[in-house]
């Protein structure tokens, strides 16, 4: 069921009126949003529910034999870093073989063919269940704090179905961690104070981002460019290349804005995803604001195992690199993904080395400048990731960048629009925050009649402007 | 609660927060409201997937919508963004308008010349012929396969057009024969069309007296016959110098809700037999196995495997889209001097010598449905 659509609206407003009405009884609404999450996720395919079913009892299961393996203060033992190693191998193990095992075996089969060793590998078609990549990272992260001693009492067995499953999280995050979840289900939230003005523009501006934004640059510039690069000119390909930075923030920043608003409504608060990731003036800034929950899981679950910042500058630049690799290949087993991942960690170390030698050097210029300069370099090595991060190969991803240097194709898809859209968005990450908050107490303060008129109108307005049915959401192949 | 409180500036004591009584009442209504705006749109993308029963609540709600005119600001909008703007004009009677245009004596021209496959002049890299794809969601993948190979030849520009969910079926939705007519023809002027439809046709249609037909009924099939052959129609060149290759939409697999393709095919085939300016491509072989039954694995020339449909089993992979690429540029090859371009498919990329193009095309096939 996708967010966006009338299927999805029916449901919600079942949804919504059954969770405040039950509410003040804890255990039966639980059940119900239990039942609300499988029917959600079920509506794409019911086999993925069997799944799902079998990652929330191996992992509630992991999650109380650590506990129990714990020392009575919460400490380590060997059984429960063991037991936490099998949770971990477990869990990958079963997001490798969806979502790697078909690119590992043709890989293998490629070199062996190059160098001569006929292989014929067996072609599997094996179904990526939506969310996974998700839904496991939570899980695992649920059974690490248990391990690290987080976590006192391990979620009842409900407790924890409702946390790995509630549909708003459930497919495309953002990744909440049980220590944010958990509280939330024994707080019972007032009904007189539901914080709806924040929930309606979050909404509606996920929508607006995901159903006008994103939909209008991919079909405008965005597909054309990076299906034929050849018939395009360099400024074409290059306005295609920002578009698409735009389109993936719009698509992806606008479900998680959605995601949130819908659990707002029903009284449990996430943890912010985006937060105006294009501002950045440098890449570590960058990954401070983009994708946020997945940037803190690399890093506590990652990063500092792998050692962090603990040890030698190499150390910690190996450390960097494996991360931003990894994180590439999170998204999806290709190897334009570890190519993006790639760039990521080898320019965050070149910003770590550029730093440490020139920390306190007095380079003549107005800092304004230099933090301008800051800025567009960083834009622009995103941008440059994401070639890859689009492309459906390599080699496809050097046409398009060759084709930036050549230039020469007659094709155009860039209109005053299309920049203007770019422009646009690029420059609305940099409006203060205090401005829709602004508008968020504004609309909050509105007569009912106006909000009911201003969300009639604000769907008619966005649902002329987007295009004849929705796509899916560019993270739910992830 | 009273209605009173809809219509007061709504004053809490936490800013921004409403009770859940009043932001259900709000979310109702004002989902209402959309659904009455959006009325007719939501019907046309119901009617264009084949909704089944939300095809009807659709259609209940788009009624009591336009009774009342509340979707009357939503064709507004739609004017003034250039959208939607298909007509219920009839492509037979875009013939006559068409017709009347043309001088006699080139009508007579035509005649004559329709008698004989179009000429195309060779292409050479200095004047490369321009070829426009489109149709269906199925070009997008498929036209973007065939853009490639046509580029690597040398000799080719060409442009991508598709739409989705469109087909003949629903003109009032998306007109493709006014869309020939009016853009494709005298804007892009290609020298050859590839198009397919077909896919989303298995709904229901209205006949010129707004009278319904069932979809796959004799009725249905007469109608959809009509606006074929008007369609094909359209696309003779007076000067017998342009060339269209219809596709015969592909099997579905098994599970879709897709059927009644070999039907389309059949209707396809039989009506491009008795016009030269028309070519039937036959994409059914390229895409099934032996027997030709649904196949969503092939084996290419070199013997290597490829998946040839996408998840859907409805729209054909990028590998399954460069194998009827090949052969669709094969077959111009028959029909037009291409000697000056290079042509040399890929045996990966190329089907084996075993699959050929059917001389005859059933009126239905054995396990289509």
């Amino acid at each position: 069921m996708l967010f966006p659509t009338i299927d999805f609206a029916v449901f919600f407003m079942v949804v919504f009126t059954g969770s405040w009405v039950l509410r003040p009884h804890p255990k039966a609404w639980r059940w119900f949003i239990l039942a609300s999450s499988f029917v959600f996720y079920g509506w794409w395919d019911w086999n993925f529910l069997y799944l799902l079913l079998a990652s929330i009892g191996i992992n509630w299961l992991f999650g109380v034999l650590v506990h129990r393996s714990l020392t009575p203060e919460g400490g380590r033992t060997p059984a429960s870093i063991w037991l936490v190693r099998v949770a971990v191998i477990v869990n990958l193990g079963i997001l490798g073989y969806f979502k790697y095992f078909s690119f590992f075996v043709s890989s293998i089969a490629d070199r062996l063919n190059s160098i001569g060793i006929s292989v014929d590998a067996p072609l599997l078609r094996i179904v990526l269940p939506i969310g996974i990549s998700f839904f496991t990272f939570q899980a695992l992260s649920y059974v690490i704090d248990i391990g690290r001693g987080h976590w006192r009492e391990p979620l009842g067995l409900l407790d924890f179905a409702v946390y790995l499953s509630f549909f708003a999280h459930l497919v495309a995050g953002p990744i909440v961690r049980a220590s944010e979840f958990a509280p939330q289900l024994d707080h019972l939230p007032d009904p007189r104070y539901v914080k709806s003005a924040e929930a309606f523009m979050l909404i509606f501006r996920g929508m607006f981002k995901k159903v006008v934004i994103s939909s209008f640059l991919a079909t405008q510039i965005v597909d054309p460019v990076f299906r034929l690069p050849g018939s395009f000119g360099r400024w074409e390909v290059l306005w295609g290349i920002y578009g698409y930075a735009i389109q993936i923030y719009a698509d992806f920043s606008g479900y998680t804005d959605i995601a949130i608003g819908i659990a707002l409504l029903l009284g449990i608060r996430f943890p912010l995803n985006f937060d105006s990731p294009y501002i950045a003036t440098s890449l570590q800034d960058f990954w401070r604001r983009w994708h946020m929950t997945l940037s803190r899981w690399l890093r506590d679950y990652l990063y500092i195992p792998l050692g962090g910042n603990r040890g030698s500058k190499l150390f910690t630049y190996r450390n960097l690199f494996l991360v931003m690799l990894l994180g590439g290949l999170w998204h999806g087993a290709n190897w334009t993904f570890v190519m993006w991942g790639s760039i990521h960690g080898g320019y965050l170390i070149a910003e770590r080395v550029v730093k440490e030698r020139w920390v306190g050097h007095e380079i003549g210029l107005p800092a304004k400048l230099v933090k301008g300069l800051q800025w567009f370099l960083t834009f622009n090595v995103v941008c440059l990731a994401w070639v890859f991060f689009r492309s459906q190969s390599i080699s496809g991803a050097f046409d398009v960048l060759w084709q930036l240097v050549v230039g020469g194709g007659t094709n155009s898809g860039v209109t005053l629009l299309v920049i203007l859209v770019i422009v646009a968005s690029v420059a609305s990450q940099f409006v203060p925050e205090r401005i829709p908050q602004r508008i968020e107490i504004w609309f909050g303060r509105l007569a009912p009649i106006l909000q009911i008129a201003g969300l009639g109108v604000g769907l008619l307005m966005i649902d002329a402007m987007g295009p004849e049915g929705i796509a899916p959401f560019i993270y739910f192949q992830f | 609660m009273s209605w009173k409180k809809l219509l007061r500036p709504f004053r809490s004591k936490k800013p921004g927060t409403m009770p859940a009584g009043l932001v259900l009442v709000i979310m109702v209504l004002g989902l209402s409201l959309a659904m009455a705006l959006n009325a007719d749109a939501t019907l046309r993308k119901s009617n264009s997937k084949g909704d089944g029963w939300r095809n009807g609540v659709a259609s209940v709600i788009a009624t009591v919508s336009d009774t009342f005119q509340f979707t009357f600001l939503r064709s507004r909008v739609d004017e003034a963004l250039g959208k939607n703007q298909g007509s219920k004009i009839d492509a037979a009677e875009l013939v006559r308008r068409q017709q009347e245009a043309d001088a006699a004596q080139q009508a007579q021209d035509a005649l004559e010349a329709s008698r004989h496959p179009p000429t195309i002049a060779a292409p050479t890299p200095a004047t490369p012929i321009h070829l426009w794809v489109g149709g269906d969601s199925i070009t997008q993948t498929l036209g973007a396969s065939l853009q490639r190979v046509l580029s690597t030849t040398g000799v080719f520009t060409s442009t991508l057009d598709y739409h989705v969910s469109t087909g003949l079926a629903r003109p009032d939705y998306f007109n493709w024969p006014e869309h020939l007519v009016t853009d494709v023809l005298p804007k892009d002027q290609p020298s050859i069309l590839v198009m397919m439809f077909g896919a989303n046709d298995g709904q229901n249609m209205t006949d010129l007296n707004g009278h319904g037909l069932v979809r796959g009924s004799p009725e249905w099939l007469t109608e959809y016959r009509r606006r074929v052959a008007a369609t094909m129609d359209l696309l003779k060149s007076p000067t017998n110098d342009r060339l269209t290759i219809w596709l015969g939409p592909p099997p579905m697999g098994p599970g879709t809700k897709v059927h009644g393709m070999d039907e389309i095919a059949y209707i396809v085939w039989s009506e491009a037999r008795s016009r030269p300016w028309i070519q039937y491509f036959d994409t059914w072989p390229f895409l099934s196995d032996a027997n030709l039954q649904y196949e969503l694995e092939g084996v290419s020339s070199d013997g290597s495997r490829h998946v040839l449909r996408q998840k859907d089993d409805v729209h054909m992979s990028v590998a399954g889209a460069d194998r009827v690429s090949w052969a669709i540029l094969g077959q111009i090859a028959t029909l037009v001097d291409l000697s000056a371009g290079k042509v040399a498919p890929p045996q990966s990329e190329q089907a084996p010598d075993t699959v050929i193009e059917r001389t005859e095309i059933p009126p239905t096939m054995p396990g289509a449905e």
